[in-house]
């Protein structure tokens, strides 16, 4: 073998071993569990979230800001950003659109117990430490201590701010944050909940998505949600955002039975949907674009909203006549125009 | 001199002559293609300008890695298999240089080993490297936990397919006299249609275990051939694919040394 040839095989063998070792590593630094199962395992925020989560929702901020959606939104907004957005920044020091990553929320609490719950929001970014806690000390707030994070709690509103990591603040009721923090430096969190990871893995792939006990949420829907809907136990939904929308929706019932009777309600309700919106091509496109599809005790919704469909929605909205100024309000009177011949 | 040892000693003289010979010069030209689109998508990711994208959908950075190792799956490899495999021995008999070979005290058989292993070595030193940075460089780096277990599985399939192509291709330099003709036609004549046709003729083609054990989504096809796929496709189990390759491999293999034993090679005078 000459020396060229070693050295060639040399280089070769150099680059595998540097490029698959650095992959190694980096897998086994984030997440080892990634190496052993098919899906995701959710974000690595999950070991703040308590075993008893009924709620668990993430959404990819950085990928949403950056979508076309958002950009055409931008493009729609006439005026300035929006004030409220403005003054959170100013005071705050957060750009929601460049300074936030993604965000991961929760509600734990036992089961039937929808006054208990402890929801919790998780955000990873840059964020200035030292304004924020300024701020809240400002308006109020005291410090405390809790196995050694900071905490900064507005005792009246029973709200808490603490910057679990350097670049990761938990925002939440004081006993919530306790409760992340302690299930961080121990308890078991919820990847060791069988239930909520078995959903979470099938919606990671989403620039959003939630799993929920319908429990959780089916009280606050309880006005849009037809009253005799079979019992559902689990509801996830994840999406993907970019020109358009796509998503799906997973209802888990409590048996096979009430699957097909979920399913025959929302057949029900699409094919009511489809005479209502006979009239409008951009919300037909809407409604054709939905898929409904069964497998046991798991109902699954597909939808999507198409670029298109959102372009022409945002074209009829800017087409849209501006509201007329109030009385008295000052307006600009257009110059007169050439008297016709 | 023992078959394993002769198969060293024919290992040695090949690599070099293999590594450094026109072939891997047009190999290398062919695995630039990956390299070049992956650069071109990591400048682009650079320079800030809006993402790829496919009929309106954003093609992530996993998704184009899985569209590079299909190419290198069903069109590289494949090629390298036929022009490296086949020549293994016809190009010693083209260029009468075999006799050379077959004095020397090592047995016939232990020649074709010796310059399947330099083949072996020679490719996949060439194709893993390149896809280990067309991986670096089309992943973002966050990506990388949750993906690299589809290059580890990546980098593994396309060993087994150079070594189960070149096997195959081995075989058919030891017994034909023109056997890049009808490698290529193997490759992607008889493949190409024995996949799309129903029953079980795909089982007698190495893509169909190969295809199965990708763990990328296979790229969307349309018409007919989305039509056949969806109608016939089967996939067979993992480990079922992993023994049809090696057994492949094998038999080829031992069937290409029982041919190189046996047949007598006529030298063009």
């Amino acid at each position: 073998m000459t020396k060229r040839t070693r050295v060639f095989l040399g280089v070769a063998c150099g680059i595998l071993v540097v490029g698959l070792g650095t992959g190694l590593v980096t897998a086994y630094v984030g997440g080892f569990q990634n190496l052993v199962i098919l899906g995701g395992d959710g974000p690595d925020e999950l070991a703040y979230i308590p075993q008893d989560a009924r709620m668990v929702a993430y959404a990819n901020i950085r990928e949403i800001m950056s979508s076309q959606l958002r950009q055409k939104l931008r493009d729609l907004q006439t005026t300035s950003p929006d004030g409220s957005q403005r003054r959170f920044q100013d005071e705050t020091g957060i750009d929601v659109e460049n300074d936030i990553d993604y965000v991961v929320a929760s509600s734990a609490g036992p089961d039937g117990d929808a006054q208990g719950e402890r929801p919790l929001m998780l955000a990873r970014g840059r964020f200035d430490t030292a304004r924020i806690e300024n701020l809240i000390q400002e308006r109020g707030g005291v410090v405390e201590e809790y196995a050694g994070k900071r905490l900064l709690t507005q005792t009246d509103k029973q709200f808490t701010v603490a910057f679990v990591e350097s670049d990761l603040v938990a925002v939440g009721s004081p006993e919530a944050i306790h409760r992340a923090i302690d299930t961080k430096t121990g308890s078991a969190n919820v990847r060791g909940n069988a239930e909520v990871m078995r959903l979470v893995r099938d919606v990671d792939t989403g620039t959003a998505w939630a799993v929920a006990r319908f429990d959780a949420i089916g009280p606050r829907w309880s006005g849009a949600l037809p009253s005799q809907l079979p019992p559902i136990n689990w509801v996830a939904l994840t999406s993907h955002i970019d020109g358009g929308v796509r998503g799906t929706m997973h209802a888990e019932t409590r048996d096979e039975a009430s699957a097909q009777n979920l399913q025959d309600v929302v057949r029900g309700m699409m094919a009511l949907a489809r005479l209502q919106v006979a009239q409008h091509a951009e919300l037909a496109a809407f409604v054709d674009s939905l898929e409904l599809s069964g497998h046991d005790k798991t109902v699954t919704l597909g939808f999507s909203v198409p670029a298109e469909v959102v372009d022409s929605l945002f074209l009829k909205r800017a087409a849209r006549p501006a509201p007329a100024p109030a009385p008295g309000e000052h307006q600009e009177q257009a110059p007169p125009s050439t008297p016709a011949l | 001199m023992g078959v394993l040892r002769g198969a060293g000693r024919v290992f040695d003289l090949s690599l070099g002559q293999l590594l450094w010979s026109r072939r891997t010069i047009f190999m290398g030209l062919v695995l630039t293609v990956p390299v070049i689109i992956a650069v071109v998508e990591r400048l682009l990711l650079i320079s800030g300008i809006s993402a790829l994208r496919v009929n309106d959908v954003r093609v992530s950075g996993p998704t184009i890695f899985g569209l590079i190792i299909w190419l290198v799956l069903r069109v590289v490899v494949p090629i390298l298999g036929v022009f490296y495999g086949t020549g293994l021995i016809a190009d010693e008999v083209d260029d009468k240089t075999i006799t050379y070979l077959f004095t020397r005290p090592v047995r016939r058989g232990a020649v074709l080993l010796g310059k399947y292993l330099a083949y072996l070595v020679c490719t996949v030193m060439v194709v893993l490297p390149a896809v280990v940075i067309v991986y670096f460089l089309v992943i973002p780096f966050r990506d990388i936990p949750g993906t690299f277990r589809s290059l580890a599985i990546d980098v593994g399939l396309l060993a087994l397919g150079l070594a189960a192509y070149g096997a195959v291709f081995a075989l058919v330099g030891a017994m034909l006299r023109k056997p890049a003709v009808v490698g290529l036609v193997f490759a992607f004549g008889w493949e190409q249609a024995a996949m799309l046709m129903p029953g079980y003729l795909s089982r007698v083609t190495i893509a169909y275990y190969l295809q199965a054990l990708v763990p990328h989504a296979i790229p969307s096809q349309e018409g007919v051939s989305a039509l056949l796929q969806a109608l016939i496709g089967t996939v067979p189990e993992p480990g079922t694919c992993l023994a049809a390759l090696i057994f492949a491999t094998v038999v080829a293999l031992v069937l290409g040394c029982r041919v190189i034993e046996r047949r007598e090679y006529v030298l063009e005078q």
